[in-house]
């Protein structure tokens, strides 16, 4: 018996899923631990007993072993980063701490912003005292107007040394133009300080503006030393447990590679989690037939969203973390602080609910750990849409405290009854999340309507009936692994890797190539589909490039396809009408101003190998009755009574109709009066339900 | 309304109607072709009610918000133009709604039947809209005239068709016709956005809903701001700022507030201002509410929904004809940066008088930052053979002020800009013609302070790969300390500009990388002064400026002495300036010497006040502070102002400074030029030496008593151990 398994690792829950030759799966949710290691072991050696293998045999039949961690971004943002050193060109060493003035506000909500004394919640990654500054210029054409001055370099890392840094972080002007100083300046520090992790600006974030490359070179290097370390550390407590492949590790472009490359360029695995979750969902629904997917993960503390469209997952080359802007092609993950921890109060005479977080410790009110302030948990509880008894980790929870909480914070200062204000509590949340919703749709000129929902994280599958409401959404999907489905997501995603280069070309508005403009994007071609092709290694791949384009003047571009084979007018003109397509569909007819020219920024290349291959899944479990419950839906005032069902991997062709609600292992899935749920042949349950399309 | 949205109802509505106003940023400046928008954020997007108040605000140039409502006012008010579904405004005459002729902005009705439920407004700095100078800012104009077209209130899309030939109108007085093309489309996308989205909510949830939504947003924020306003004190506070140089002669104008503060209410008054000025620096009416708005909504409405609201509690009082209620047809074309940043800088100076007199809001009382913005403009043909234009936002890196105990932003910027972005290096270089020498902070030019104001960031830069281009170089603020300090903090540096005829010739950077001081390197160096307007820019010549630093917060002796060995070591300050401004002395390993610091710091205070000090300032000192050194007292049944060390300043009264050492202040140390009609003025312990003030002056005029209290805050809301027995 041979096993594939994926394991992802949150702050709340260590999640585990793991697959069987034969078809059976194990979704298994533990506590996370401060090691973060003690969590996966125990996941490990859980799923071995529910296997009914000693751990050794367990680990040792694994042909996969897919992980993601926030690791990284835990270290980032309680600063247990590494101490890193910068050298950068004289004269812009204050580039981390000016920030494009931007950094002052990062991270910064709503009423926050207005409040300039919460202003610089992040320092720079490198503070200043350990940026050294060398002479040396390139101008924006790669020509060298100043040469490296050595001497001075060589003093640079002389003085870094004497401060004791673990990780040198390298960033020069125009470095992404012409490498040649970068790479020289690694020499001399990989000569000099043998034991420190050194990374260039040129291929952490191969692209121009130099705080963003900045940024992610420091934050590769301040993460590189912890990260490695870790991936040691979880590699040899497995091989100790008896595995025998190499760990896969989780990226945000959407796939796995192998550990050491994740401890080269961290800020690849920054974002890991959430973006396999969306991979999943992307086959699943591939597989399905639906091409236009809203991925949400409802967990205690934030509400993330994907998106699908026309089948592949929709892309972002930047995101702010810890203040920081990190540059990096990522599945566009938004995320806001919303979910069953958000903690709901009155603001202003009115209810608000969030950001702010109960989280795992001291928890909702419910949990009895100590919080008293009402949470969304709290409020579904109440609702009914919870019972005592339906927590993930057999936890019991207190209704009582729930009720209290809601009454004293929300129901008696606003003159609701309880169940008025429980039922505010979830409208105002699940109004911020459709919010957010509407905002990965509607702003990139998607009708929302039109999509179908995949609801994953512990309550997701409790929240998507009302999300698909307000957006007018028909359909949505809950897989029996929606629990843990960035974990599945570890396990079964391709190896993918991704290559850009900047390709600086400037047409005029009758879009014509020279020939030298053209040779310049073969160049980059060439150059990242090598890249790419020789970090995967042996074995079939395939590799996509693609062109970042804008509008002359405008900053934000799209990314478009270029044509197999050698570039020429043609081709890049096909590509430039794909660019214009994109851009009226996301602003409007009438929008683009090819008047303006056009400038090509950089070329991508994205290769893959396949990943685990077909689900052999056979789910076989019943849906069975044990009961009923009220819950209100609509109407606080009009519970309504619905079946409890109880059920784990349900088998194919089973039907339940609303109201009424389906518990899984970690999820209970909520079906509305008039929905209809039905298994399909892997046991995810489509549910659809009545919706008048939003009037817009 | 009789139809009000329940308290969950409304808080949907509430956050959809941001979102929309956030939808409305994004759509602007994805299709802009102006760096301005795209890179940086002089823009501005927001929702009104039908009466022209706003509603909802996007957190980019706050001096904007109320402007737009003026347009739409005109509009509903003059009865001359129909106002039909569909309709979309243009207008940027500073002499109906505008700032400035540079800032257009646009507005359009959202009709529902036969009624307007709201308006949506939008705004972007453009580079050039025509007038005797590249970029519209016209140093030598003397009527309005001269300067950029003026649109006063012209229907640009009717009924939803759009008036090309009012489009080609537009576009012909500009010199950049192609980025004016791109940012009216990105405008005219930008309502369509708050259209679609308004109409949907209607649609869902009713007309008289959102209507409602809107309305009791104002109330609320108006309800908060009056709530917070009873938290501080009752008082006059009367402020001064000023700016030099109005493009003609290097005169110089008073920007004077009176602010009293009674109750839940504010009255600003601007009536002792100086005279409209010949030139461009003037601002109309709109300009000067846009100034207040940029100080007032961060100053007081912190924690609050930034909206209409925020403004009702205040009344204005100014006479017209001052530099800031200019009159028809006094040039304005630089009003932004002149003097409406400067009504700026003295109503955050004033609310954070009075901030520092209420022991809850006391450590919000801040230095003044960022208390101007410089300008360099440039166009002719870029590196690509293509005509250009380059409005460098860069200049919005001054430093922000400090707060007590907590050192002001490096390169925070101004308070009217609550979300600021500046272009990289790289993107200004790759976009325009343009090699930067550097782009970092400038050591010493925070304000010196117990806390310290943030530091300036500062550029050089010379033009690359092209032969010249024509620079348009102009600013207040070299020679006022407009970024000045609260409670015996320093001032931050005055704006430094600077030309090196080909100091780079050939593009021969210095081997050993930029200077310290720019102008060592070769070349024939000048000081530009405020305002030398035009100046042709060959490669090879380094243009080089930085600008002003935060203001400080309280006397620097009393800094933590490892603070300052800190920012010593991380550059933020100067070896020398820590000893002679900090006084702090340091040991042979560059550690600070306790016992060596205790006596310079006294030394300096001797210095100070040309004898011994009799007594240490006691930071400790009993009564209800005002800032660190002043103490507030009761004592027979009457107020006494004292200073921490015990030095009874003033009795019935706060009037503080009749019993205060003065001394003239060098403000070479502090990196401050002054204006040759300006001095400064410090104010002192007379035992301790511990500094109370600095004041920047005119010449032969006295220093004011800035805060003037008549009633602290309501007993029942005084903390119990701040309460005076009376």
């Amino acid at each position: 018996m041979r096993f594939t398994v994926g394991t992802d690792v949150g702050g709340t829950f260590t999640d585990l899923w793991a697959i069987a030759e034969d078809g059976r799966q194990a979704v298994i949710k533990v506590p996370s631990t401060a090691d973060i290691i003690g969590g996966i072991e125990a996941a490990t050696r859980e799923a071995a007993a529910l296997f009914g293998l000693p751990v050794a045999r367990f680990c040792g039949a694994i042909e996969r072993f897919g992980h993601g961690t926030t690791a990284g971004l835990n270290a980032l943002l309680t600063g247990r980063a590494a101490r890193a050193g910068l050298i950068t060109t004289a004269g812009f060493g204050d580039t981390l701490e000016i920030g494009r003035m931007k950094r002052q506000v990062a991270g910064l909500g709503e009423l926050e912003v207005g409040d300039y004394l919460q202003r610089n919640r992040w320092a720079p990654l490198v503070p200043r005292r350990l940026v050294r500054e060398v002479p040396e210029r390139i101008d924006r054409t790669g020509r060298v107007l100043l040469a490296l001055d050595e001497r001075a370099a060589e003093q640079a890392i002389a003085s870094l040394a004497a401060e004791r840094v673990q990780a040198v972080a390298i960033c020069t002007l125009w470095s992404v133009a012409n490498p040649v100083h970068e790479d020289r300046l690694a020499e001399l520090v990989r000569a000099a300080l043998p034991e420190v992790f050194v990374v260039v600006s040129h291929e952490a974030a191969a692209t121009v503006g130099e705080y963003a490359r900045m940024s992610t070179t420091v934050a590769d290097a301040a993460l590189g030393p912890v990260v490695s370390t870790y991936l040691a550390a979880l590699d040899e407590r497995l091989v100790t447990l008896g595995l025998r492949r190499p760990v896969l590790v989780m990226t945000g472009s959407g796939g796995v590679v192998g550990a050491a490359e994740v401890g080269r360029h961290p800020v690849a695995a920054l974002m890991s989690g959430p973006a396999a979750g969306v991979i999943v969902c992307r086959d699943i629904a591939t597989d399905l037939g639906y091409d236009r997917v809203l991925t949400i993960d409802v967990g205690g503390t934030s509400f993330d969203v994907g998106t699908v469209v026309d089948g592949a997952a929709v892309m972002r080359s930047q995101v702010t973390v810890a203040g920081a802007d990190v540059h990096h092609p990522a599945i566009d993950v938004a995320t806001i602080g919303a979910g069953g921890g958000s903690i709901a109060g009155v603001r202003g005479g009115a209810l608000a609910v969030g950001p702010a977080s109960a989280g795992a410790d001291p928890g909702p009110a419910c949990y009895g750990r100590g919080g008293t302030l009402p949470t969304a948990t709290d409020a579904d509880l109440v609702l009914g849409v919870f019972a005592e008894d339906s927590f993930a980790g057999g936890l019991k929870v207190d209704r009582a405290a729930a009720e209290h909480a809601i009454a004293t914070h929300v129901g008696e200062p606003l003159g609701l009854d309880l169940l008025d204000a429980a039922w505010g509590i979830r409208a105002v949340l699940d109004s911020r999340m459709a919010d957010l919703l509407r905002s990965v749709t509607i702003e990139r000129g998607h009708d929302p309507a039109e999509f179908v929902m995949f609801a994953n994280g512990g309550q997701g599958p409790s929240h998507a009936w009302a999300l698909c409401q307000q957006l007018g959404i028909a359909t949505f999907v809950v897989t029996p692994t929606a629990t843990v489905q960035s974990a599945l997501g570890t396990g079964v995603s391709e190896i993918r890797q991704t290559s850009g280069r900047p390709s600086y070309v400037r047409l005029a508005a009758d879009a014509t190539a020279t020939e030298q403009q053209l040779a310049v994007l073969r160049t980059a071609g060439t150059q990242v589909r090598d890249d790419v092709v020789a970090r995967l290694g042996d074995g079939p791949v395939s590799v996509a490039l693609s062109v970042a384009v804008r509008y002359r003047g405008q900053a934000h571009h799209l990314d478009v396809a270029l044509p197999d084979g050698p570039l020429d007018v043609a081709g890049l003109g096909t590509s430039l009408r794909a660019f214009e397509t994109d851009y009226e569909s996301l602003y409007g007819a009438g929008a683009g101003f090819g008047g303006a020219g056009f400038e090509l920024l950089s070329v991508r290349a994205i290769g893959s190998r396949p990943g685990a291959g077909e689900n052999s899944a056979r789910p076989a479990d019943p849906i069975v009755r044990e009961g009923d419950r009220e819950v209100v839906f609509d109407d606080p005032a009009v519970p309504f009574t619905c079946a409890v069902y109880r059920t784990g991997f349900p088998a194919p062709g089973q039907q339940v109709d609303g109201p009424a609600l389906i518990c899984f292992p970690g999820q209970t899935l909520v079906i509305p009066p008039g929905g209809r749920a039905r298994t399909d042949r892997r046991g995810n349950v489509v549910v659809t339900i009545p919706v008048e399309a939003e009037k817009r | 309304m009789n139809e009000q949205p329940g308290p969950v109802l409304y808080e949907i509505l509430r956050n959809r109607l941001v979102s929309v106003t956030e939808e409305m940023r994004i759509a602007l400046q994805s299709v802009s072709g102006s760096p301005t928008v795209t890179e940086a954020t002089d823009f501005f997007t927001g929702l009104y009610v039908p009466d022209g108040s706003f509603a909802t605000m996007g957190f980019q140039v706050a001096h904007e918000a109320p402007v737009v409502g003026g347009l739409i006012r005109h509009l509903t008010s003059s009865g001359r133009t129909p106002i039909r579904a569909g309709d979309m405004f243009i207008g940027n005459d500073p002499y109906v709604a505008a700032l400035h002729q540079n800032d257009v902005q646009m507005a359009c009705p959202i009709f529902v039947g036969d009624e307007v439920v709201a308006w949506a407004g939008v705004m972007a700095h453009e580079t050039d809209l025509g007038g005797m100078n590249f970029a519209s800012w016209c140093p030598g104009a003397t009527e309005v005239f001269q300067e950029g077209l003026r649109i006063p209130a012209v229907k640009l899309v009717d009924r939803g068709e759009v008036r090309e030939d009012v489009v080609d109108f537009i576009l012909a007085a500009s010199r950049l016709p192609t980025a004016l093309g791109l940012d009216l489309r990105a405008f005219i996308a930008t309502l369509n956005v708050a259209t679609a989205r308004i109409t949907d909510l209607v649609s869902r949830y009713g007309a008289p809903m959102i209507s409602a939504t809107l309305h009791r947003m104002i109330d609320e924020s108006e309800a908060a701001l009056r709530e917070r306003l009873r938290q501080l004190p009752d008082a006059v506070v009367h402020v001064r700022d000023f700016l030099e140089h109005d493009g003609h002669s290097n005169a110089l104008y008073t920007v004077d507030l009176a602010l009293t503060k009674r109750g839940d209410a504010i009255t600003m008054d601007f009536s002792g201002s100086s005279l409209q000025a010949p030139g461009f620096i003037n601002a109309t009416r709109p300009g000067l509410q846009g100034g207040i708005t940029g100080a007032l909504l961060p100053a007081v409405g912190f924690g609050i929904a930034w909206n209409e609201g925020l403004l009702r509690p205040i009344t204005v009082v100014a006479p017209d004809g001052l530099i800031c209620t200019a009159q028809y047809p006094a040039p304005v074309g630089s009003a932004t940066v002149e003097t409406i940043w400067t009504v700026t800088n003295v109503v955050h100076r004033a609310l954070s008088l009075l901030l520092a007199c209420s022991p809850p809001h006391a450590h919000r009382a801040q230095g003044v930052s960022s208390g101007t913005m410089a300008t360099f403009n440039m166009g002719g043909t870029n590196q690509y053979g293509e005509r250009f234009g380059l409005h460098l936002l860069d200049p919005l890196a001054g430093g922000s002020g400090a707060y007590a105990g907590r050192d002001g932003v490096n390169a925070g910027g101004p308070p009217a800009v609550p979300m600021p972005a500046i272009a990289d290096v790289e993107s200004n270089e790759q976009a325009s013609p343009l090699l930067y020498l550097y782009r970092r902070l400038r050591a010493d030019s925070g304000g010196a302070g117990a806390a310290r104001g943030g530091l300036s960031a500062e550029v050089a830069l010379t033009v690359h790969g092209i032969e010249g281009a024509e620079a348009l170089v102009m600013t207040h603020g070299a020679e006022v300390p407009n970024s000045t300090g609260i409670f015996g903090g320093r001032p931050g540096s005055t704006v430094r500009q600077r030309i090196g005829v080909q100091a780079v010739a050939g593009t021969r950077l210095p081997a050993e990388g930029p200077p310290d001081d720019v102008t060592d390197l070769p070349g024939e160096w000048r000081e530009l002064g405020p305002k030398p307007g035009s100046l042709p820019m060959r490669a090879g010549d380094v243009f080089a400026v930085r600008w002003q630093g935060g203001g400080g917060y309280g006397d620097p002796l009393s800094r933590d002495p490892d603070a300052v060995a800190a920012d010593v070591s991380d550059r933020l300050v100067s070896r020398s300036a820590a000893t002679a401004v900090y006084g702090v002395a340091f040991d042979g390993d560059g550690r600070v010497d306790d016992r060596a610091t205790r006596a310079l710091r006294r030394r300096v205070r001797a210095g100070r006040l040309g004898a011994e000090p009799t007594a240490e300032p006691r930071p400790d000192a009993t009564g209800h502070p005002i800032g660190p050194g002043l103490r507030l007292l009761a004592e027979d049944g009457e107020w006494v102002v004292r200073s921490s060390a015990g030095a009874e300043l003033a009795r019935g009264g706060t009037a503080w400074r009749a019993g205060a050492t003065s001394r003239r202040v060098d403000p070479s140390e502090l990196g401050i030029d002054l204006h040759e009609q300006l001095i400064m003025t410090e104010w002192l312990c007379p035992l301790s030496g511990e500094s109370l003030a600095v004041d920047v002056h005119r010449v032969g005029a006295a220093p004011l008593e800035e805060l003037m209290l008549e009633e602290l805050m309501p007993e029942e809301l005084m903390p119990e151990d701040m309460l005076l027995d009376l």
